[in-house]
């Protein structure tokens, strides 16, 4: 399993998205994208899952950030495939604004 | 046809609702505005519950749409010096500046008057503040509740009689809108002089400047009647029995506004029927009518109280005097005047949600302003630094740095 230390610059195994770590999870799981985990940027050799086909409705989208909640880890995305991205099976979702509460 | 601001470049640092709302103005003439928010907290408005209203009902945030429709929004982080060096090469390109940051943040961050003038003479520098540049209250924040619509007296003199306390906005950011165009005529005509000098200009207004406006005539008329506040229509004894409040057998309320009563008091009662209130000498002119006001609403009332709103509207509308329906702020989406006119228009969101906006109100030639949803979070910034040259490579490191979104 890679270590996901920020700064760590990932592949997709099924598609040609690729992230990097912004933010390390509190918990070491796995990061997939298309279900699969991801790979090192640099290690071709461990693609060997079969492509995927079809854009993913939650497919990661270039130059968006997106964050798991529940571990903290946030992904860049930093060019873009069909997959989207899921953390120990968990979908992460796209990073939201997070203004302070504020009442009138 | 060519919209007034089409090709003008305005670039945003705001927050809340005043100075975006003036933004929001110049882009509904055409203006291409973008938004500068912070990348990870953006513009508080986004989680902003305002009078019961909240961020996401109905599938989409109200008022952010109120304030930043038609706008594109970039994610920086003008707390770094890389960020605030991306925000002046948008500076370079850009015809305005507007911004409602206080003087301590924007001499702080750099964006004062004197930095942005410095890299772009030309530049129009819009300042929204709470109480004006100067004076001991100019580095002072406000809102339009504190600033606007209390300082200048509007709380006070809205307090019905018989009340005790001071009366809130009666509406969200009611003081943030009307400021907001003040500053975006202020900006037009800003561009219009650049126009014969060559030269940009600072423009400035405040809540604080733009409430005491609104409530002139009462400061003015206080004065000459050596009072703190005008008197408040007592509706069983107005000055004038035919500019007042009424109600109907359903309960339903309309106003009368014909100032000019005598104009209109003779055809008023004939329409309904009652020609010997005309003739009664006891209400004969508008002199007589004030005199003996308390009998002449009390004679009107028994007209009303027997009447449904839609039997009052129809003979209303057979007469030439000034009068309207007393609406709720939530009928006007039905109002067809305000619909022909454009003055309310639906935005669709690719959600499906649908909201009500109004278009600023004030139209050249007849020319179509047409509303487009305001931008995510943050939703351009690709877009529009690419667009002053960076490349994706460049955009991915400012990424990983937190520098943008």
């Amino acid at each position: 399993m890679i270590n996901l230390i920020a700064g760590t610059r990932l592949r997709s195994a099924v598609c040609d998205m690729e992230g990097i770590v912004i933010r390390q999870p509190e918990h070491p799981a796995i990061l997939a994208c298309g279900g699969v985990p991801m790979v090192d940027v640099k290690n071709p050799a461990s693609a060997s899952a079969e492509r995927i086909a079809q854009a993913e409705p939650n497919r990661a989208l270039i130059g968006k950030r997106y964050v798991d909640e529940e571990s903290g880890l946030e992904v860049l995305c930093s060019k873009q495939g069909l997959g989207g991205l899921s953390f120990d099976g968990r979908p992460l979702t796209l990073k939201q604004a997070k203004p302070l509460p504020a009442s009138d | 046809m060519t919209q007034l601001l089409e090709n003008i470049k305005v670039v945003e640092v705001a927050i809340y609702g005043f100075v975006p709302s003036a933004a929001a103005a110049l882009a509904d003439w055409g203006a291409a505005v973008v938004k500068v928010e912070h990348p990870e907290t953006g513009d508080p408005v986004h989680g902003l519950s305002a009078y019961g209203v909240n961020p996401g009902d109905g599938g989409v945030t109200a008022l952010w749409e109120v304030f930043n429709r038609g706008k594109r929004s970039v994610g920086i982080n003008i707390g770094t010096p890389e960020g605030l060096e991306l925000l002046m090469q948008m500076v370079d390109e850009a015809d305005v500046f507007l911004t409602n940051f206080m003087g301590s943040a924007r001499r702080r961050l750099g964006i004062d008057v004197d930095a942005v003038m410095a890299r772009n003479p030309r530049i129009i520098y819009g300042r929204g503040t709470g109480h004006g540049p100067v004076g001991p209250d100019a580095e002072k924040g406000g809102f339009d509740a504190v600033s606007y619509w209390s300082r200048p007296g509007a709380s006070i003199a809205a307090i019905s009689p018989g009340g005790e306390w001071p009366v809130m906005m009666p509406s969200p950011a009611f003081g943030d809108l009307q400021a907001g165009l003040h500053l975006a005529g202020g900006i037009v005509a800003a561009l219009y002089q650049r126009e014969k000098t060559g030269a940009g200009s600072v423009v400035d207004v405040s809540l604080l400047g733009s409430g005491l406006w609104a409530m002139q005539g009462s400061i003015a008329g206080c004065y000459v009647k050596n009072s703190s506040s005008l008197e408040q229509l007592d509706r069983l004894r107005p000055p004038n029995p035919m500019a007042n409040i009424y109600r109907t057998k359903d309960r339903q309320y309309f106003v009368l506004g014909m100032l000019e009563s005598d104009k209109y008091w003779e055809q008023f009662c004939a329409v309904f029927g009652r020609q010997d209130l005309a003739k009664d000498p006891q209400f004969i002119d508008s002199r007589q009518r004030a005199k003996n006001n308390a009998a002449c609403v009390t004679a009107l009332d028994s007209i009303f109280e027997q009447m449904t709103l839609a039997q009052v509207r129809e003979i209303l509308d057979t007469q030439e005097g000034q009068w309207a329906v007393i609406a709720a702020p939530g009928d006007s989406v039905h109002d067809q005047q305000a619909l022909d006119n454009n003055y309310i228009q639906f935005v669709d969101y690719p959600n499906g949600a649908r909201l009500p906006l109004v278009p600023l109100p004030t139209r050249l030639n007849g020319e179509e302003i047409k509303l487009r949803p305001a931008p995510a979070h943050a939703e351009h910034t690709d877009e529009v630094l690419t667009a002053i040259g960076k490349t994706s490579d460049e955009l991915i490191e400012l990424k990983i740095a937190g520098v943008i979104s």
